[in-house]
Formats: structure tokens, sequence, C-alpha cells
């Protein structure tokens, strides 16, 4: 196992033409879980958005294993690098072809196995009835709880998740904070976790980035390594 | 062909131009009746119907008579420049560089299916023929920009209402290509629903107004007819080539190399 599997090097990211962050330099170790803190607006979805490559980041590199997303191709990357919305996006379908639908891409090399889509929806509270129901149809907690789910099984190395327990009761919460801390110390997969919760931070993550530390000099002065 | 189709069409003068006229004023009397407040927009219309026609007539027969390529060449760019002002006013959003791809999709696809048509179907010589060239790719250019316009509006929609969804997509491994299918299919679709539903009805509903205008012109209805068929498979093939073509140039710009959708360009009409 690589001593880092995902290193962010001078990451800088802007928004609407504003520079947001810049030096923002982090390495992960494939079992680790970075709680991603700081105030509104400081830009941790955009950050979250630029490593995946959703957005293009201002300058700066990110390596997944040591190579980079252009050398690796990108949808090779994102399916090792799964980005999570805050707002759970469901395709208007049932939640099991929702699952499944990310098995159907070139990229990823898995099939879809009902019995552990099933096991996965247990862990996180939801059961197998809920297969068969129109994704859209359930609740946010729910589909945030599905979203989770469908990226799971995907087998990712690196989770990017923004507020991913936002619309959660405390019950289902804490299930998925077991989970993902079961996943990550079991070296199943690596997780940065955007939280505006400092207690769930510090129960949640091994490791705290206050993203206050590398707003751009015009917003507070000052970059540095995390 | 039968001696009665060969007697060429019944000239009209002034005079029957103006009783067609007053079939207008009909119209406006049931606009005044009901309080419309169509009148203005009738009398205008009718106005632009009689200059617009006169003057297209007037062209059309210097062009003939002239019957020189590069004045044949000319006249297709109007058409295609006014076809693609058409089409991308048409939709309600559009894009940075839309018109320039339209352009290229609805020359390329129009003059395709045209030259087929001209120098291999119909085997006019030379295949510019304006005579035959230009009502062929007048009647092509209509139904395509329709089709390309209706694609424009139903990719934009799609790739700005339904973003999250694509990036959802994008973000658990898919390519552009994979995420952006079915707003592209969507698309497309959409473009062709109008051909296709002409198509099924045609000559059970509607007769065509090419068809019908050989047929007052004095030809044979069996001739009119099968000129028909040629321009409707004309019109279904120009618009789904050109819906095609637009929706990849679209697709090409409005998703990166790196496989991100780029709704920046995107923009509705006025903003």
């Amino acid at each position: 196992m690589p001593e880092i599997l995902l290193s962010i090097d001078d990451l800088a990211v802007s928004a609407g033409g504003v520079r947001l962050l810049e030096g923002v330099t982090m390495r992960m170790r494939p079992d680790e879980l970075v709680a991603l803190t700081g105030p509104s607006g400081c830009g941790k979805t955009t950050l979250l958005r630029a490593i995946a490559g959703l957005d293009d980041p201002s300058s700066g590199q990110v390596r997944f294993n040591g190579t980079t997303p252009g050398e690796m191709g990108w949808p090779r990357f994102r399916r090792h690098v799964v980005f999570l919305h805050q707002r759970p996006v469901m395709l208007e379908a049932p939640v099991e072809e929702n699952l499944g639908r990310p098995l159907k891409h070139k990229s990823v090399d898995k099939i879809f196995d009902r019995d552990h889509a099933a096991d996965l929806l247990a862990e996180v509270g939801l059961t197998a009835g809920h297969l068969k129901q129109p994704a859209r149809t359930l609740s946010i907690g729910e589909q945030q709880r599905v979203s989770l789910v469908r990226a799971l099984l995907i087998e990712p190395e690196v989770l990017l998740l923004d507020e991913p327990t936002s619309a959660l009761d405390e019950d289902s919460r804490a299930a998925i904070e077991e989970l993902l801390k079961r996943k990550t110390s079991g070296g199943e997969c690596a997780a940065i976790v955007v939280t505006h919760d400092r207690r769930q931070a510090e129960r949640l993550a091994d490791r705290v980035v206050n993203l206050k530390d590398h707003l751009s000099a015009g917003r507070n002065g000052g970059g540095g390594h995390a | 062909m039968p001696e009665q189709y060969s007697a060429g069409a019944i000239e009209l003068g002034v005079w029957e131009l103006a009783i067609a006229a007053a079939l207008v004023l009909v119209a406006g009397a049931v606009s005044l009746m009901l309080r419309l407040g169509l009148e203005k927009g009738l009398l205008v219309a009718s106005v632009r119907v009689i200059v617009q026609l006169l003057a297209v007539g007037w062209v059309l027969r210097w062009v003939f008579d002239i019957d020189r390529f590069w004045l044949v060449a000319i006249l297709i760019g109007l058409m295609v420049v006014a076809a693609t002002h058409a089409a991308v006013h048409r939709s309600s959003r559009t894009f940075r560089g839309a018109s320039l791809e339209m352009f290229i999709t609805l020359v390329l696809c129009g003059l395709i299916t045209t030259f087929v048509v001209t120098s291999v179907i119909i085997g006019v010589q030379p295949w510019w023929k304006p005579q035959y060239l230009i009502p062929l790719l007048g009647m092509v250019l209509g139904s395509a920009m329709t089709g390309v316009s209706l694609a424009m509006d139903t990719l934009l929609e799609r790739l700005t209402d339904r973003r999250d969804e694509i990036e959802m997509l994008l973000a658990h491994g898919a390519t552009r290509w994979e995420a952006a299918r079915d707003p592209l299919a969507a698309a497309v679709r959409r473009a062709l629903i109008p051909v296709i539903n002409s198509m099924t009805v045609v000559g059970i509903v509607h007769l065509p107004g090419m068809m019908t205008g050989q047929i007052l012109a004095g030809a044979d209805p069996w001739e009119a007819v099968k000129y028909q068929i040629v321009v409707m498979f004309m019109i279904a093939a120009t618009t789904s080539m050109s819906a095609m073509g637009f929706v990849l140039l679209a697709y090409l710009r409005l998703f990166t190399r790196h496989h991100q959708l780029n709704v920046r360009p995107i923009h509705k009409r006025g903003e």
C-alpha cells in the first residue's frame, strides 16, 4: 500500500473570478479521514470540486498514487476519487437504477450486486425495500444515504464528501460516521469530509484542516500547509 | 404526360392579387367584431407578404436569368445566414459561438442533401442550377432551422437544469460522452418530432405547399407527388443531420477535454 494516496500541491481555487483559497498542500494516506472546516463561503466546496477536477483550479496540482489525472485519464481518476454533492443528486428512476448507473461507466470495472447494495443500504439505516422506490420520493436524508451507498458501490479509494450528514437525524448521522470510520480505518478508502460541525470534525477525523489558514491574501492574508 | 397537365399555370394579374388581398379583410373584420386588436398586425403582415414575396420573386428571376455560380453562392450564403439568425433567436437560451456552429451545420447539411438531390436524383446540369437548387435549399433550410433551434433549446435547458445530474455522473467516473448522451439524445429527438409528425400526416391531413404549388402550376399530380416524396426525405435527412451535427459541436464546446461540463458560455436570451 503506498504511503501517500492523494497529494495536493499548492492548489489555489477561485469562484466567480474571486480567488478564494491558495497554497493548499495536503498529503493523504490510504486509511485517513480528514475533516475540512472553515467559515462559510471560504471555498470548501470549491476546493473539493477542484480536487475532483469538476472545476479547474487556478493553479496547483493533484496526484493520485503519484499520477496526475491528466496522465491517468479524468474519468478513471474520478472513478477512484469520488465527489459527492452536499445536496444529494438522484436520477428520475428507482433507487436500484440510481445505485447501478455509475457501474455502467466504462471506467468502472464493477458489476451491480443487489445483495451487496442491500447490505450497504442496511448499514446506513435503509432496507432492500427501498431499492424499488422512486429515488426522488425519498426524504433528503434518505437520498443523502443512497448517494453515499452509490459512491461506495464503485469502491473508490478516496471519497470527497461535502457535508454528508447535513440533512440527517442523530441516529442516521451516527450510522454514517460509524460507516465512514470503519471504511477508512480498515484501509478501504480515504475520505475528506467537509463539515461545519467542529465536534463532528473532532469525533470523526484523524486530522482536521481549517481552511481559514488558506484564505487568499486578499481575504485573510497568507497560505500554509495542511 | 396527360394533355390537361401541360397547359401550365393560369397567370395571375394585379386584379386577381387584389381580390386575394380582399380575403384578408375578412380576417380584419373578425378582429374588429371581436375587438381582438389584431387589425394593425394583420395589415403589417399582409404588406410584408406582398413586399417580401415580390422582392424574392424579382431576385429569383434575376438570378435564374444570370445563371452564374458566384451569384448562387452569394444567395446560398444569405439564405443560411438568415436561417441561422432565425434559429438562434428562436431559442430561449444560447451560448457563445452558437451562431457560428449553427451556420457551419446548416451550410454543410443543407448543401449535402440538395447536392445529392439535384445532381443524382433529379440529374440537373450543373448541380447548382438556381431554378432547382434555391427552392429545394429553401425548403430544407426552413425545416432544418426549426429542428436545430428546438435541439438547441432542449440541449441547453437540459444542461443547465440538470447540471447536478450530469456532474454527479462525471464525478462517478463517467466520460463526458457518457454524461452527455441523454441530453444530446433528447435534443435530437425533439428536433425530429415535427418532421416525423409531418411525414406521418402528409397527404392525409394536409397537402404540402410545394406539391400544391406544382399542381396549381399545371403539373401532373403524379409528378408533383414524386417531387414531394423526394422533398420530404430531404427534409428528414437534413433536419436529423443538422440537429445531430449541431448538438455534437455544442457538446464539444460545452464539455471540456477534462470531462467537465462548462455551462458558463450558456445564457438566457437578453441576459
